[in-house]
Order: structure tokens, then sequence, then C-alpha cells
């Protein structure tokens, strides 16, 4: 009997264990995030590449960060706004009660620090915005004040967002470095294992190839306060970011749930196949970008401003929203994005806006004709037809040499690929002998803006920032050198006075003026065609987290990753 | 007087057409030829068309044209029997021209790659000692660099490479093989008595090798050049996939990269089949013929046939 009852008990003791042992342990979910390409460095000062900033956005923190639907400039690490001093030209900071994550308290020194050291290195992207910072000083532990040596409008918007580090991680660091023969060449190639920031996550584990693996910081400062109207977390206790070299593999771990969100904008090829999918929301943002056409002023064929002219009019931006972004842009007709409200000018030049292609052709013709331009065949007959043009003579009287268009490739950026082949198109229609020309990017970069040896090219800014400032870094005569950032070599002194004017002016209002007037000098001149702003289209799973926060620029921000949480929450 | 009997002359026209009667009588017998003749004529075709499709509309152009109702991907209708790519572009037509660049380069490439290692290999097997040891050693040099690789470095280098570049390329890259057979081949024809017979004439050595040797070896080249068409269309496409090839030609390498960079590799099998098919499909055509000719030029293959 005893032995049928054990023979019995047994299996039911199996049959009501054996769920429990699968069930799985109830903790938070890691929040999964595709890569496209593994991060270069974690050495702040060395990372330019999109992933190495990325990872380091949710360590290192800087004083002020835009609001997600505003774009105001929010306190994150500073305690509130900060106070102008005209007449001594400072501004005065306060700091949050903060922490790093090895638990040391986060002092003025620390900012003092950080300024200093990218005084004294000028470290490369950061130096331009703290050049002008005559002293600093730290009254107490809790406040800064910067000294200016002239009054500077990007002071707000450019330098009080740069990352703040560590002075007891730096300053070892910083002098070994100088003691060596090039300081700077050993600072930014100090290999950083362990970065010590004050955001919200630290890093845990870096497998080289696979995955990189950050965890909750203890100390993060913003954990349950009221920033912008919203409470801060995080929520998460760990991120995962994987690598997937190409999108997609990254689509397809998305739709199988290996990941919960694809940190890189999607072609709109993959949409419609992401929508039906059930578990998966496609997320829209604008972004503060520039995509151009820009020619080399300083040699022949493009040194004409009627040839500039005459190309803006022939391109046909609407075609390249349309057909080759999708839709999924928005046409540009300045070199400041119409989303930038404030600081775009809509008052310019629309050359070929609204035309069709026989009248792009029959304007671009009058323009080039009346500069003194022949052809063998010239576009237009004497109908008034349209024809295929031919043989293109500059007003000298000699035919107009062949010239290259060059473009990123197109596995790089099939976008601009494209829109080149469809400039060179436009342009053979009238008879000029253009090539579109993709090639490495690194190649096109040096060409472009080290050598100067081009004719043409498209190029863009993926993201500029919200202050107008680049519009005078990109035009002023004095950037017209080897890796400056006047790459078409444009120069004109009127426009250089407005925008040594802009770069001081520190009345919004008349800046705005300064900056629309500077914006209708460039679209007259063309040095730069701008042609689009293209949409970010992101994905991410909806079954797994939640709140996302979308942003210029998409939703891959620091407020994103201090809202989202899981959906079982 | 009375006329000769003209069909008893033989005059190297008549000896030719004869050959070329019996060879292709041997060709026709041959199922795996008459299949990839089948297919070579009809991607032919498609080549040729492809000159004409543009005619009918400037929407069928395979670079510019685009449909002006349709921008973006969308399957096979009346007006696109392919359907059309992501900017309303026809996708028959880009097939079109793809057959057209796959001739251009496959042919192009096989035959310079064919007349370098032809004339390389008769020079090192007709002269020997050290020119033999230099141009071997040279061969054998290229024959262990990999094609693909060495044209996408020259390629990130240089920038994106113009197709004729990139035909000269995979020519001076694939001309080894081809110069070794035929150094053997000219080392055998060399023992030969008529080729005693010239030197005692008197003949110099550039003249027997292009009147003597070069005759006796064709029919072995002219073969190699079949199946160097097939790597050579398979090194263009590959390219082109890769990104690295000329982006102003519509080629099946091109289809296949604008279907994958711009996301609908997985959404538009109309757009991504057809380019691959034909990859396969012409480049099998030309190894169908290659194996063909094998037998009609070597009876030794011919007789294992008979005897099966």
């Amino acid at each position: 009997m005893l032995k049928s009852k054990i023979i019995w008990f047994i299996p039911a003791i199996i049959f009501f264990l054996l769920p429990l042992s699968c069930a799985e342990q109830r903790s938070d979910p890691i929040l999964k995030i595709g890569l496209h390409e593994e991060p270069k460095t974690l050495n702040i000062w060395l990372a330019s590449d999109a992933n190495s900033k990325r990872i380091l956005s949710l360590i290192y923190q800087p004083l002020y960060l835009r609001a997600p639907d505003t774009l105001d400039l929010i306190p994150w690490l500073a305690a509130d706004q900060p106070e102008f001093h005209p007449d001594t030209i400072s501004y005065t900071v306060r700091l949050k009660q903060a922490k790093w994550s090895d638990g040391s308290e986060v002092t003025s020194a620390d900012v003092a620090f950080t300024a200093n050291l990218i005084k004294e290195f000028k470290i490369p992207r950061h130096y331009s915005q703290w050049k002008f910072i005559k002293k600093i000083e730290t009254p107490d532990n809790h406040t800064v004040i910067f000294y200016l040596s002239r009054p500077e409008a990007i002071f707000r918007d450019r330098t009080l967002t740069t990352t703040i580090v560590q002075e007891k991680e730096w300053s070892q660091i910083a002098e070994n470095a100088k003691k060596q023969k090039k300081p700077l060449r050993f600072l930014l190639n100090y290999k950083i294992d362990n970065p010590v920031g004050c955001g919200p996550f630290v890093l845990t584990e870096w497998q080289k190839g696979a995955y990189v693996h950050l965890k909750q910081s203890p100390y993060f400062f913003g954990k349950n306060r009221r920033i912008d109207r919203r409470l801060i977390g995080p929520y998460i206790d760990d991120i995962l970011f994987k690598i997937y070299g190409t999108s997609d593999v990254a689509v397809l771990a998305l739709k199988k749930g290996s990941i919960d969100m694809f940190w890189w904008g999607l072609q709109p090829g993959y949409l419609k196949n992401l929508q039906q999918h059930k578990g998966i929301k496609v997320l829209f943002n604008k972004k503060s970008a520039l995509y151009f056409m820009g020619f080399n002023v300083r040699k022949k064929p493009f040194e004409d401003v009627n040839l500039r002219r005459a190309i803006a009019v022939l391109i046909n931006k609407d075609f390249i929203i349309s057909r080759i972004l999708q839709g999924y842009g928005t046409r540009m007709d300045s070199i400041v994005p119409p989303g930038n409200k404030y600081w775009f000018c809509p008052d310019v030049d629309l050359y070929g806006k609204g035309l069709d292609r026989k009248e792009r052709i029959k304007k671009a013709y009058h323009i080039l004709r009346n500069a003194g331009y022949t052809w063998v065949v010239p576009p237009v007959d004497n109908n008034g037809h349209v024809v295929s043009g031919e043989g293109i003579r500059t007003p000298d009287e000699r035919l107009m040499e062949p010239f290259e268009i060059l473009t990123p490739p197109a596995d790089y950026d099939p976008l601009r690929a494209m829109s080149g082949l469809m400039i060179q198109e436009w342009l053979r229609a009238i008879g000029m002998p253009a090539f579109s020309k993709p090639m490495a990017f690194g190649a096109l970069l040096e060409q472009v803006k080290g050598r100067h040896e081009f004719d043409a090219f498209v190029l863009g800014y993926g993201r500029l920032s919200l202050d107008p400032d680049y519009l005078r870094n990109f035009f002023l005569s004095s950037n017209d050198k080897p890796r400056g950032w006047n790459m078409s070599g444009y120069k004109n002194r009127y426009f250089d006075q407005l925008a040594n004017q802009s770069a001081s002016e520190m009345n919004r209002e008349i800046r705005k003026d300064l900056i629309w007037k500077m914006q209708k000098i460039i679209m007259a001149d063309v040095p730069y065609i701008p042609l689009y702003d293209p949409k970010l289209i992101e994905a991410v799973r909806n079954d797994t987290f939640r709140g996302w926060v979308n942003m210029l620029d998409g939703i891959g921000n620091i407020w994103s990753f201090c809202q989202v949480k899981p959906v079982s929450r | 007087m009375k006329e000769p009997d003209r069909k008893n002359i033989f005059t190297p026209g008549s000896i030719f057409s004869d050959r070329l009667l019996e060879n292709w009588s041997i060709f026709k017998e041959n199922l795996l030829g008459k299949i990839g003749l089948t297919l070579l004529i009809i991607f032919a075709f498609m080549a040729v068309a492809s000159f004409f499709t543009p005619l009918i509309d400037p929407m069928y152009n395979p670079m510019t044209g685009v449909d002006p109702n349709i921008s973006y991907s969308t399957g096979p209708s009346f007006h696109h029997w392919l359907g059309t790519d992501f900017i309303g572009r026809d996708i028959l037509s880009q097939l079109l021209a793809g057959a057209r660049i796959a001739f251009m380069v496959g042919i192009s490439a096989a035959f310079m790659s064919i007349v370098l290692g032809t004339f390389i290999g008769m020079v090192a097997g007709y002269a020997g000692k050290s020119t033999d040891a230099l141009l071997m050693r040279l061969a054998d040099m290229i024959m262990v660099m990999p094609t693909l690789l060495v044209v996408l470095i020259l390629s990130s280098l240089f920038g994106q490479l113009n197709i004729w570049i990139i035909v000269l390329l995979i020519a001076l890259f694939r001309w080894p093989g081809v110069s070794r057979v035929i150094r053997s081949q000219t080392l055998s024809l060399k023992q030969r008595p008529f080729i005693e017979a010239a030197k005692v004439a008197g003949a110099s050595p550039l003249r027997i090798i292009f009147r003597h040797i070069l005759p006796n070896v064709l029919p072995l080249s002219l073969l190699y050049m079949t199946f160097r068409v097939t790597s050579a269309i398979i090194i263009e496409a590959a390219l082109s996939f890769l990104g690295f090839g000329d982006p102003g030609t519509v080629s099946w390498g091109m289809m296949l990269q604008w279907v994958w960079k711009t996301g609908n590799m997985f959404q538009a099998p109309y757009w991504l089949i057809p380019p691959g098919i034909c990859i396969s499909l012409l480049t099998l055509a030309f190894y169908m013929l290659g194996r063909a000719m094998e037998e009609v030029i070597d009876p030794r293959l011919r007789k294992e046939v008979e005897g099966e």
C-alpha cells in the first residue's frame, strides 16, 4: 500500500514542481538596444563617432540640456538658469547636489577643471566653445563664475552644454600628458576603461565585438527629482547594447524581440513591414540637419555666381524629397533648417521652387545666356522648345571642362549618392558635363576639407546645433584654410562683418536680424545649395518598454533613458 | 582548255567553313551547349531591347526615368511588368540595361584577360629560360591575389571606380590562369616539326609565335574566354552589390545594392529576385557554352561521351 502511495506521490511532486522550475525569476528586464557599429572609444575627448557619443551621453552629463518639447535650455547638473552680469561680462552658474559614480561629490572645481583642460589642451570640437573664457572663479563648492573676454552669443547654448568630467579621474592623466612631447595626442589616446560620470548609468562591461553593458548608477543626481515637469528615473536597471552590422539584421532582431530599440535611423523601405508588425512602434522625429550641394568657389567654373544660381534653379528639391526621401524629409531653402523657427529666414531666393522641368531649364538657360554662356546646341531652341543641350561654353568662349560632383558612397548614405546622381542628370539636360562620383567618406572629406581639390560635392551635417553660429563658421573668410569649416572657399567682407557682429551680439532680436541678413546673402551667392533635412525614422518594441521621449534628433536622448520603463510596471 | 574542277580545290575559306560546320554538328549534339546558347540568345535580346525601352517612354530610362504617378516601390503592374524601385523607376528596364552591362563587362574583361594571357603564355613557352621563369613567377604572384579584395581596396583608396577601370582591373587579375595553359600548349607545339621547319626557313620568333603557334592555341584561348566571362560578371556584380561599382551604370549588382540599401530586401521580392536570377543564369549560360566548346575542341572528351 505504502509502495503504491509513493509511486503516485513522486510523479505528483514532479508534476507540481516542474512548472515552478521553468518559471522565470521575476525581475526588471534589461533594455536591449541595437547599435549599427561598435563604439570606437570611451575617452570622452576622443569620441567623435555616433556610437561612442551615444554610450558616453548616458555616463557624462552637461550643466544644461535642451527640453524635449520646447528646446529651451533646462538646468540639468546646474541648479538654475545662469545669471548674466553685463558689467563684468560674466555668468554665474550654481550646481545641484550631485555625486560621481564613485560616490564623490560633484563640485565647482570639477567644472573649472573641465574648462581649463579644454582650454589648455585645445581639445578639438570643444576648444572653440571655451577659448573666450578669460577666467573661472569657484567661490564655493557649488558656484562657478565664468568671465568672458568678450560677449559671446554661443556661451549659453554651446559652452554650457559641454559635458563635465571628474577632476580626480582626469587630473593625473592631464599631468602625465603635459610631460609628453605631444600632450594632446596623449590625452586623446589615453585608454579609459571605466569612465567616471555623474549620469544615470555606469559602464560595467564592454565585450568588444559583442556587447556593452551599462547598469543604473546608485548616485545619479536626477533620480526621483522633477526636472522640466518630468519625474526622472531611470526606471531600468540595465542597458545592453548589441552590435548589428547592417540594418537588415537589426530589424530582424527587433521583430524577433532580441532587441527593444534600434538606435539608428531607418530607411523608408523598412516602414511598411515594421508598421504591420504588432509588437513594433515606428517613431518619426525631425532632425536639425543640413544636406546640401557645395561648390568650390575658389576656381572655375564655380567661381561664377551665375552658374551656381542656374544650378540652384535646375535642382528639383521636391523630387529629392518625394522620391529619394520618400516624403520623409523637409525641403531646405536656407542654411538654417525651417524647423529652427526662430532663426530660420523664410525671405530668401527660392530659385526653382514650384517650377516644372521645362520651366527650370528655361529659367537656368536665361540666367546663363545673360551671363555670357553659349552652347553648341542650346537647351532652348529658336521656337522656345526645350531640347537636349550640348556643349556649354563659358563666357570666355571655352567649352566647359567636365566637373565632378563628389558624394558619399551608396553603402554609406544611399540618399546622398542618389541625389548626386539625379543632380548630374539635371545638369546634363542643359549641356553641362557633370559627373557624379561617389567615393569613400574619409577620402571625400580629405579631398574637400583637407586639400580643397574638388569642383562640387554633396555633403551633410546630421546634427546641427540649434544656435545658428554654424552659419558664421561655414562661410567666414578666415575659415577658408585646410581642414577649416569654410569648405567652399567663400569670401565676402560684408558677410564677415555681419558674422562677427552676430557672434558677439547678446541681444537675441538684434542677433536674429543679423542671422537673417546672413542667410539672405548666402542664398543670393549660393556657395552651398541647401537640399533637404531628412526625418528620422526609428523603431522600438512597444510590448516590452514604454515612455520613449520624442525630441528633435530622435528618441535616443537622455530624457528617454530617464523615463523609459518596462510595460509591466 | 579544260577548267579545273573547283570542288576539288581546297581554299582556306572552304577549310574554315567545313571545320565550322563540322564543329557545329558536334556542338548541336551537346544538350548543355544548346541550353547555354539559348540562354545567351535570350540575354542578348534583352541587351538589345534595353536600347529601345527609353524610346517607348522617358519613364523607361533605367537610370533617370520615373513613373510620374509612382514614388515608391510597387509590385508588377500593366505599365511595369516587374514593378518599380524605391523612386518609381521601372525594374524591367533596369534588368534589360543590366544585361547590356553584364555582356559588356563580361566579354570585355574576358577578352582583355585572354589577349594578355595568351600573349604572355606564348612568349613564356616559346622563349623559355629566364623569360619563362620571370613571366610565370609574375603569373603566380597575381594568381594568388584575391581579385575582389584587391579591387575593393583600390576602390576605397581612389574613390568609386569607373566601369571601364573595373573591367581593366578584372582583366589584369584574371590572365595568369590562361597564360599557364597556353604556355604548356606552346611548350608542346614548340617541339613539333612545323615549328622546326619554320625556324630553318628563317622565320623570326615573333612570326613563329603569331603565324604558327597562335592559330593552334586560339581555340583553347576562346574556350577559356567563356569561363573568364563568368568570373568577370560575378566580380562586377559583387563589387556593385557591396557599393563599389560604377554608380553611373545600371548593372544587376547595382540593382541588388539599391534593394538592399533602401531597406526593401525583404519587402520587395519582385525587385530582389530578377537580378539575382539573371546573374545566375547568364553565368550558367557561359559555363555551359564553355563545357560544350571543350568537347568540340578536345576529341578525347567526345569519345568518352560517345562511349558512355
